[in-house]
């Protein structure tokens, strides 16, 4: 083997990636070669300078400046963005649109000027009927008790609907800060 | 440096590191999802995990311990910012490192863009400590091949600088290398050629003059 091959391999020697039939020649050579020997020698003291290199330790407050810088990242992001999790799917927009217009029939129903403009629960037809059999019925409630049937149904419609045009990442969110709020007991 | 197991139970045939390090890539998955979903706090462990390999990483290239604080928090910080891209192809570590590789490069250029003329002397300043050492005996005495070697590190060109870090402080495969600075292996292998030759011309010049010296 000649020394400028022996050059090119002894590096490939020191980190073990010489196959066992070249590191053999090359061993060979190197017991019979007094400068590759040398170089070899020099090389090695390289690897032992590097190999013990410290770690050396990290500021103290490195994480808590890295979070810090993340979280204002994160803000100015939402502040670029404020509606970047407002990603409602097709199937949510229809159902807050089919639960806006029975809030919205619900209103006007319950107008008596409004309904009678209606081509429906006009108060001739079976439709009317039902829905003014169910307002009776409604009306001889006690008033404290509609008022609060009233805002329970409305609270969730209006909760329902919100929830479904926010998108299933928000409802995430908001499922998860509703959890963790919960009491335990 | 390297992370020591007191025993490796070859008797069963399985070896610890092995298993702690897939069990750390595990986790780092986890830990990764949880933080592509927005989770601030799976991310922190994330950057409590690789905190001190990046660092060191970044200080061996730049050689200044507040700059290295700095690209350090950018690294995270780009590495927060594009975990939406990052789709779990490599290790979250090698997609760390190449971050903070380029993070490096970047700083460098900047670095030679403000101040060329002040690296240049400072190069030479660094030059010419190891030029005064050489010259005294008694600062030869105590100057010892792993400093010189370190002083040289500090000065070879930045794609020479990182093969040898990644090499001997991360404990990297040529594969893993190459990975990380997206070149062919062959190229790991010719810079990882130069970068040792130029470490042994300079070393052996040294000790040339040294002798010469008296």
């Amino acid at each position: 083997m000649r020394c400028s091959k022996a050059a090119e391999q002894l590096q490939l020697y020191i980190d073990k990636r010489l196959p066992l039939e070249k590191m053999r020649l090359l061993e060979l050579h190197l017991s019979q070669c007094n400068s590759c020997q040398q170089a070899l020698f020099c090389f090695e003291k390289i690897d032992q300078a590097l190999c013990h290199m410290e770690m050396v330790a990290e500021p103290a407050d490195l994480t808590s400046h890295i979070m810090r810088r993340v979280a204002h990242s994160v803000q100015q992001n939402e502040e670029v963005h404020p509606y970047v999790l407002f990603q409602p799917s097709l199937t949510e927009w229809l159902a807050a649109l089919l639960l806006a217009t029975i809030t919205t029939l619900g209103i006007i129903l319950g107008q008596p000027s409004l309904r009678a403009t209606l081509p429906i629960a006009n108060g001739h037809d079976a439709f009317s009927y039902l829905c003014i059999n169910l307002w009776n019925n409604l009306m001889s409630l006690n008033s404290a008790t509609l008022m609060l049937a009233f805002w329970i149904v409305g609270t969730i419609l209006g909760v329902w609907i919100t929830l479904l045009v926010a998108g299933s990442e928000m409802r995430a969110l908001w499922l998860k800060a509703m959890i963790s709020r919960l009491p335990v007991w | 440096m390297r992370e020591y197991l007191v025993q490796t139970p070859h008797s069963i045939g399985i070896s610890i590191p092995n298993i702690t390090a897939s069990c750390a890539e595990q986790d780092d998955r986890e830990l990764v999802s949880a933080s592509q979903s927005g989770d601030q706090d799976a991310f922190a462990q994330l950057v409590q995990r690789h905190q001190r390999r990046v660092f060191n990483l970044v200080f061996r290239m730049l050689q200044q311990y507040e700059e290295a604080n700095e690209i350090t928090q950018e690294t995270f910080l780009a590495a927060w910012q594009g975990l939406p891209s990052f789709r779990g192809d490599a290790r979250f570590s090698t997609w760390l490192y190449r971050i903070a590789y380029n993070c490096c490069l970047k700083q460098l250029e900047q670095r030679k863009r403000d101040k060329a003329l002040q690296a240049a002397i400072q190069a030479e300043h660094l030059l010419d400590q190891v030029d005064n050492e050489g010259h005294a005996n008694a600062e030869l005495e105590r100057q010892d091949c792993q400093k010189l070697v370190h002083k040289h590190l500090s000065m070879l060109p930045a794609k020479y600088r990182i093969v040898l870090v990644l090499r001997h402080l991360q404990d990297m495969t040529y594969e893993e290398m190459a990975e990380i600075l997206t070149i062919p292996i062959g190229t790991i292998k010719t810079h990882l050629f130069r970068a040792r030759n130029l470490l042994k011309e300079r070393l052996q010049s040294f000790e040339q003059e040294w002798k010469t010296r008296g």
